[in-house]
């Protein structure tokens, strides 16, 4: 290229070459391609899905959850649900419940073992090696298949059979131990608690202070579970004082149910407006500079674009989709503050927190375990241990992993300044160890929650397997896929939600 | 290391088995301790830590003698296991075409052991740790027999003699301890064989002599081909109601000479792989290896195990002459669209072969004009190869090696949609060929297969900086992986030939491995997002101060570099694949869980006896698992992932 041929350099910038050669118009162009594509193939199959139903004469639609299913469930808060919707929800009640137990149980013999794999004793960690790795390395559903198999061949259940009659018995129907459960005045108590810990933060706080001043041990922390041990030692007793809450909650409730529905859907549709306004508000004002508003690129837009599009789609969600959306707002506020008002007054003086220990029924000539202690039948069980075994073993990993890629020099640097060893664990290991384990531990109990769904393999009443006879039930495929995707979606963002909150706390504030 | 006067002539190595890799991998260097000592520091170091060692001892003894206990016991039935081997494995396949099987197992086994003798950089075992392995086994063969309870006396009717109670009656301890002399001499054997080893190298020595794998690897399983020879292990069938011994078509018998050719096989195939090492050919060797592995799946899957009805007639005069035109026709017009300053025109052609290929679609949708579906999807690779050509241009050897690629693709491309609409002529009970471990084996390979590219091309879509594609992928891979993947299985079983065009319909396996692919998909997305993260931003930076394109950069800069990152999580994928097609058995399929969990125990003559199958199962999944991890983590190892 010589230079008398060559266009000078403003020539060549003034030059905009043609449309079909510029980089935006053909990013987007592709973009759109795709979508459309994208969209197209979902006509597609969903015109041809549409067709094979109707071939099929099955009707689509979610009426089944309004009728009687015909189902019994074998376990859960109501064996004979009277409506599809019903044996749903008692899945999902189900799901949470062992999503719960196990991801506490899992968390407790994860950390163990894997503070075990490290220990300096031997046979320890050759133990918990061992056991990491003959689990890991199984597939969960064999390993449930084994616990249930196992299970299975247990002895049958009479009444003096278990290792501890009336506390631990074990048979081909399960186990069984003592419950605690939540009794007459726990909502009550539980006032009492939430009191007690905001006056034991306010306690912590002070003593933080003092400790901050005069540089003496002050223990804020002992002092925060002291307080809120004592306001709860006091209701106790003294719950019935806060009976007076019923009364007021029922008419909160009452208020609720007088709303109209269409101020809902005003609330809701101005609400999500102004809620993509202030987004794209905040947007353009973090691009501002004292120099003034910096160039937005494509992308920017976009964003802008997308956020206002989302606004609008609420408001013809609202108004235009689901025109019932108010009503239930307004029905689900009214019904939540009415059991809520239930659990106040009318002569709720029993203790908060009760307990009842497994009895075994005689019923004809077939012994059953009874209603009064925690049951785990024979496919929760297998669910449930294999879940947590399993689990323990990934979490055992990761425990180490954090624990082993704390800098060798914090801990040489503690005990250079004198730390004793459980000072040093608490106070500089494991703070440290704690923030690389949480994101990997959040996504195990994500796992956790999501392999419960197994329990359709043993017949344990959760939401999978209340969905699968359903479907065999009604045939309706699509709507109660919609329904698990939901609720399984709605569990990994609220456990995201909570894992992220701690981590957002625990972050390093880098300088 | 210098002043180590034992390195030298240990660690040279010239039979090449990569004895640089131990030096990288071996632990800290410390000399070993005598035995009184090790104890005190190991179990005893403080009173804590004695009574841990006592109570976790106990826990331990009693878990093994429960375990031996289970396994020994005279209640099991492990019948039910030996009798359905060949059930478990292949399910019904055909008894006159086993040989099939045995040719698809030969090919697999052959291209192993020529990988490993391409490739293979393995380090040997330190005498140290043979020998202590070998003590260990003998000590704990001792062990079990010392702890597993005395056998019960066998009754006149073969079962176990009962007495009035209905209890067992067992041995007595001497006598139990005298039977077991067989395991007594086991034990005595590899004890004294690793506590030779020991005593005959002074520490120095034992630690820095290395026992190559390979010959041990071979070994072993030479040992384990020959003990098919000399004991009659499996020789028993169940016939009229009996279990006998039968010399003619037993397990055993009939694997015997399969298995010895097998492991021949192998050896054969790591003498050619490292034949060929070091040759002017080796690298073309490798990358014909490696074509063979990517292809293998396909061709045992459709052609070998099958035992298609292909129709000549329709071969020769449709599927031949239009792979070959697509072939020589779509090379031609990429040959074409390379040559370097073909500037604008190029564009056209591709965007007019575009606008083609779509409207194929649109004309099969509306129903226009017939066309093949095969040739419809042909014209669009063809047209998104040529919109990707301009990124290709240079000198005649690469725009040869495009040309090839496509031929290469197109070929297997028109070959597969061939077979697939090949009807088998295997005459099976079950509609479906293959069960048991074969189709848990076959689903993992094909979920494994298509997910990948469908996972990069995720993983690109979602670190783009164009807004549309990252949404559609984020929202695509968070929808998949937060829904369990039993509820897709269960989608996909019972409504994918809903969704699927008329005249087209999939079968069960089919159907979930489509299912599974796309779940799988999702989460091989997040392995390979990392790597691509992880290349840096100067990467990027250079790559655009030489003027690459981003379709350039992409397939040269990044995805080498992020892929190759990426490559131990994607490991740990592939475990978790494998352990996945677990969920079958729940679908329905008579995969291998299947078989063990429903199907042998409703065997008249097995009736409910689960726990021993299951257990096989757990064995064999844990033997393939654990083996992949402990190389995950050596290639990590090797890679040096973390350190950079």
């Amino acid at each position: 290229m010589s230079d008398s041929s060559s266009p000078t350099l403003a020539a060549t910038q003034s030059q905009r070459p043609p449309f079909y050669r510029d980089a935006v118009v053909v990013k987007w162009l592709t973009q759109v391609a795709a979508l459309l594509l994208v969209l197209g193939a979902l006509f597609f199959l969903t015109t041809r899905a549409g067709q094979e139903l109707e071939a099929k004469n099955i009707s689509t639609g979610y009426g089944f959850l309004d009728v009687d299913p015909g189902i019994a469930l074998s376990e859960g808060i109501d064996i004979d649900p009277d409506t599809g919707g019903r044996a749903l929800w008692v899945g999902m009640v189900n799901t949470i419940r062992l999503a719960i137990a196990g991801i506490m149980a899992a968390t407790a013999l994860g950390v163990i073992v894997g503070v075990g794999r490290l220990s300096g004793n031997w046979i320890v960690s050759k133990l918990s090696s061992l056991f990491i790795e003959m689990v890991r390395n199984v597939p969960l559903l064999v390993q449930i298949f084994l616990i249930f198999a196992v299970i299975a061949a247990l002895p049958r259940a009479t009444e003096d059979q278990g290792p501890i009659p009336g506390w631990l018995h074990l048979s081909n129907k399960g186990l069984s131990v003592p419950r605690v459960f939540p009794g007459d005045g726990f909502y009550q108590w539980l006032v009492f608690l939430g009191i007690g810990a905001v006056a034991g933060r306010y306690a912590a706080r002070r003593r933080r202070r003092v400790q901050d001043l005069t540089g003496r041990e002050a223990y804020p922390v002992l002092w925060f579970l002291a307080v809120t041990a004592a306001f709860g030692l006091a209701g106790w007793w003294l719950h019935p004082v806060f009976g007076w809450l019923g009364p007021v909650l029922a008419a909160v409730g009452d208020a609720v149910g007088a709303v109209p529905p269409t101020a809902v859907r005003v609330a809701l549709s101005l609400g999500a407006l102004a809620a993509a306004g202030w987004w794209i508000k905040r947007f353009v004002d973090s691009h501002r500079t004292p120099a003034g508003l910096a160039k937005l690129t494509d992308d920017d837009y976009f964003r802008m674009i997308f956020a206002g599009t989302g606004g609008l789609l609420v408001v013809v969600v609202v108004f235009a989709v689901w025109p019932g959306l108010g009503s239930w707002v307004v029905n689900s506020g009214r019904d939540l503050f009415e059991v809520l008002s239930d659990k106040f007054g009318d002569g709720r003086t029993g203790p908060p927190i009760d307990g009842k220990r497994p009895d075994i029924q005689k019923l004809g000539n077939f012994p059953n375990y009874g209603p009064a202690g925690l049951n785990f039948t024979q496919g929760m069980a297998a669910v449930y241990f294999g879940v947590v075994l399993y689990t323990a073993a990934f979490i055992a990993e990761i425990v180490r992993g954090g624990i082993l890629a704390v800098p060798r020099g914090q801990t040489e640097a503690a005990q250079a300044v004198g730390l004793r060893r459980t000072t040093m664990l608490r106070r500089v290991v494991l703070p440290q160890a704690f923030r690389i384990i949480l994101p990997p531990l959040g996504n195990q109990y994500l796992n956790l929650t999501k392999n419960t769904s197994l329990a359709i393999a043993v017949g344990y009443s959760d939401l999978a397997q209340v969905g699968q006879t359903l479907f065999s039930q009604t045939g309706k495929s699509i709507e109660i896929f919609s329904i698990w995707m939901l609720f399984y979606l709605a569990c990994s963002l609220s456990i995201s939600a909570v894992v992220n909150f701690f981590n957002v706390r625990l972050r390093l504030v880098e300088r | 290391m210098a002043a180590d006067p034992h390195f030298g002539l240990e660690r040279h190595d010239p039979e090449g088995f990569g004895l640089t890799a131990a030096v990288e991998s071996a632990p800290p260097d410390e000399p070993s301790l005598p035995v009184g000592e090790w104890l005190r520091k190991n179990l005893f170091s403080s009173p804590f830590n004695t009574v841990l060692t006592v109570v976790f001892t106990v826990v331990a003894l009693a878990g093994l003698r429960g375990l031996l206990n289970f396994v020994f016991s005279e209640e099991r039935n492990w019948d039910a296991v030996r009798v359905n081997l060949r059930l478990l494995f292949t399910q019904a396949y055909p008894e006159d075409q086993y040989i099939r099987v045995w040719v698809s197992v030969g090919i697999v086994v052959a291209l192993a052991g020529l990988s490993l003798g391409l490739w293979a950089r393995l380090s040997g075992v330190p005498v140290a740790r043979l020998a202590m392995w070998l003590m260990t086994a003998g000590g704990l063969i001792a062990l079990g027999v010392v702890l597993r309870e005395p056998s019960a006396m066998s009754g006149p009717d073969g079962g176990p003699l009962l007495d009035a109670a209905g209890e067992v009656i067992r041995q007595s301890f001497g006598a139990a301890m005298a039977d077991r002399i067989w395991w007594w001499l086991a034990a005595a054997v590899l004890f004294g064989a690793g506590a030779g080893l020991w005593r005959g190298f002074e520490d120095e020595r034992r630690r820095h002599t290395y026992v190559p794998t390979i010959p041990l690897v071979f070994g072993s399983l030479g040992l384990a081909v020959a003990a098919l020879w000399l004991y009659r292990w499996g020789h028993f069938a169940f016939t009229g109601g009996e279990f006998v011994y039968e010399p003619g078509r037993t397990v055993a018998t009939s694997t015997k000479l399969p298995w010895t050719v097998m492991w021949l096989l192998l050896m054969a195939g790591w003498a050619a792989g490292r034949l060929g090492r070091g040759r002017p050919a080796e690298s073309r060797l490798k990358v014909l290896v490696n074509l063979t592995w990517l292809l293998s799946p396909f061709i045992l899957f459709w052609v070998v195990l099958r035992d298609p009805a292909i129709d000549w007639g329709h071969v020769w005069s449709t599927d031949l002459p239009m792979a070959v035109g697509f072939a020589v026709g779509g090379g031609a017009v990429l040959y074409g669209l390379t040559r370097p300053g073909i500037g604008e025109a190029g564009r056209v052609i591709a965007v007019g072969l575009l606008a083609f290929a779509g409207f194929n679609w649109v004309a099969a949708f509306a129903g226009w004009y017939p066309m093949l579906q095969k040739a419809r999807f042909g014209f669009l690779l063809l047209a998104l190869a040529a919109l990707l050509a301009p990124n290709f241009t240079g000198e005649r050897a690469q725009r040869l090696r495009l040309v090839w690629g496509w031929a290469g693709v197109t070929v297997v491309f028109h070959y597969l949609v061939t077979m697939a609409n090949t009807a088998s002529t295997l005459n099976t009970p079950t509609s479906e060929f293959l069960g048991g471990f074969s189709v848990t084996l076959f689903v993992a390979v094909f979920t494994l297969i298509f997910s990948f590219p469908m996972g990069v091309l995720l993983a690109l879509g979602r670190t783009s900086k164009l807004p549309i594609f990252r949404v559609l992928s984020t929202a695509y891979i968070e929808a998949m992986r937060g829904i369990p993947l039993i509820t897709v299985l269960f989608f996909f079983a019972n409504m994918l030939n809903l969704f699927l065009p008329q005249n087209m319909e999939l079968g069960s396996v089919a159907a979930v491995t489509v299912g599974f692919s796309l779940f799988a998909a999702a989460y091989l997305a997040e392995n390979v997002r990392g790597g691509l993260q992880a290349v840096g931003r100067s990467q990027y930076e250079a790559s655009d101060a030489v003027g690459l394109t981003t379709v350039q950069r992409t397939v040269f800069i990044v995805l080498p570099q992020g892929l190759r990152v990426s490559i131990p999580p994607l490991v740990g994928q592939v475990i978790a694949t494998f352990k996945e097609t677990s969920l079958l058995a729940v679908i329905g399929i008579f995969d291998f869980l299947f078989l063990a969990n429903r199907a042998i125990p409703s065997q008249s003559e097995f009736l409910g006896v689960k726990r021993e199958g299951l257990l096989f199962v757990s064995v064999v999944y844990w033997i393939f698992a654990f083996s992949m991890s402990k190389y995950s983590q050596r290639l990590e190892r090797r890679l040096g992932v973390g350190e950079r």
